[in-house]
């Protein structure tokens, strides 16, 4: 009898297994979503059904609003503002744009890219679309997407970084005021979901990275040749 | 052969080791499938081998038990 009791626990716990396969198919089950890498545990998909419904899975949650500790390479280089891939750069006006486009499962806590003072943080926009980075349609004077810029004045000139929203991502906070003073790599704001962000940077600095590069808030050196204080 | 259904109380040990069996294959077939980028044609039918296989062994080793 002990057996067959055993047996049936058993098979009751794999077709629960099975169940759970089911009810969450063509997405992974909460069985095997630990071994999974970030985009194949939360597929795009998924993620957007979300954004329709309102509701999150709460590890989803968890992962998204993650703050890791970075630590920032020594010197004076600028570093990257937010986790993500670089998706463009240009000079315009005298200014080298920096744009950034961050995915679902990157971590959304930005970070200054330089020490200095915050001179002012300006609110811009009027929309939320996709494709805010492409185009640099975040310059244009209407039908903007809804952003922050921080401007940030060093030593070496200004720079400011814009954090900008997208269609899944419709709030941004922003954890430094006008007259504060910044170190380098110290968190300035957060999106949330998936946005872009673009460093703004006077013409004469070097850039260190190209369009399609990874790089990573607060510890990938991006660009060069701005004179700061330590 | 019938103690590969049912044998003294309890489900035979053929049956309940290729329901076990089966069922961790359905669902470690699901995760490599999720994790490695394979077409599925290709997929279906190597699982469906190392299924074959695995249910061949099993019988194979009740077959021999019986003896």
């Amino acid at each position: 009898m002990a057996v067959l009791v055993v047996q049936i626990v058993i098979l009751c716990l794999l077709v629960s297994a099975g169940v759970l396969w089911a009810l969450y198919f063509p997405y992974p089950s909460p069985l095997i979503r630990r071994w999974l890498p970030p985009r194949k545990r939360w597929p795009e998909n998924q993620i957007r059904s979300w954004l329709k419904s309102g509701g999150f899975q709460r590890s989803f949650l968890d992962y998204f609003n993650r703050d890791p500790e970075r630590q920032a390479l020594p010197g004076t280089s600028l570093l990257a503002p937010a986790d993500g891939r670089v998706s463009g750069t240009d000079v315009r006006d005298g200014v080298c744009y920096l744009v950034i486009a961050l995915s679902f499962w990157d971590m959304h806590v930005q970070r200054s890219p330089t020490s200095g003072k915050v001179l002012r943080v300006e609110a811009h926009g009027d929309g939320f679309m996709d494709g805010e980075g492409q185009e640099f349609s975040f310059l244009r004077e209407k039908t903007c997407p809804v952003q922050k810029r921080l401007v940030i004045v060093t030593d070496g000139g200004q720079v400011a970084v814009r954090l900008i929203t997208s269609l899944a991502a419709r709030r941004i906070d922003t954890w430094v005021r006008g007259g504060e003073s910044v170190g380098r790599g110290q968190r300035i704001g957060r999106i949330l979901l998936g946005s872009t962000v673009v460093l703004e940077l006077p013409a004469t600095t070097k850039l260190l990275v190209r369009t399609g590069d990874r790089v990573w808030a607060g510890e990938t050196a991006v660009a060069e040749g701005l004179t700061v204080d330590e | 052969m019938n103690e590969f259904f049912w044998v003294s109380g309890h489900i035979g040990g053929g049956l309940f080791t290729l329901a076990i069996f089966t069922g961790i294959w359905w669902l470690l077939s699901d995760l490599v499938w999720r994790l490695r980028n394979i077409r599925i044609s290709r997929f279906l039918i190597v699982m469906s081998i190392g299924w074959t296989i695995g249910v061949g062994l099993i019988l194979l080793g009740v077959h021999l038990d019986y003896l």
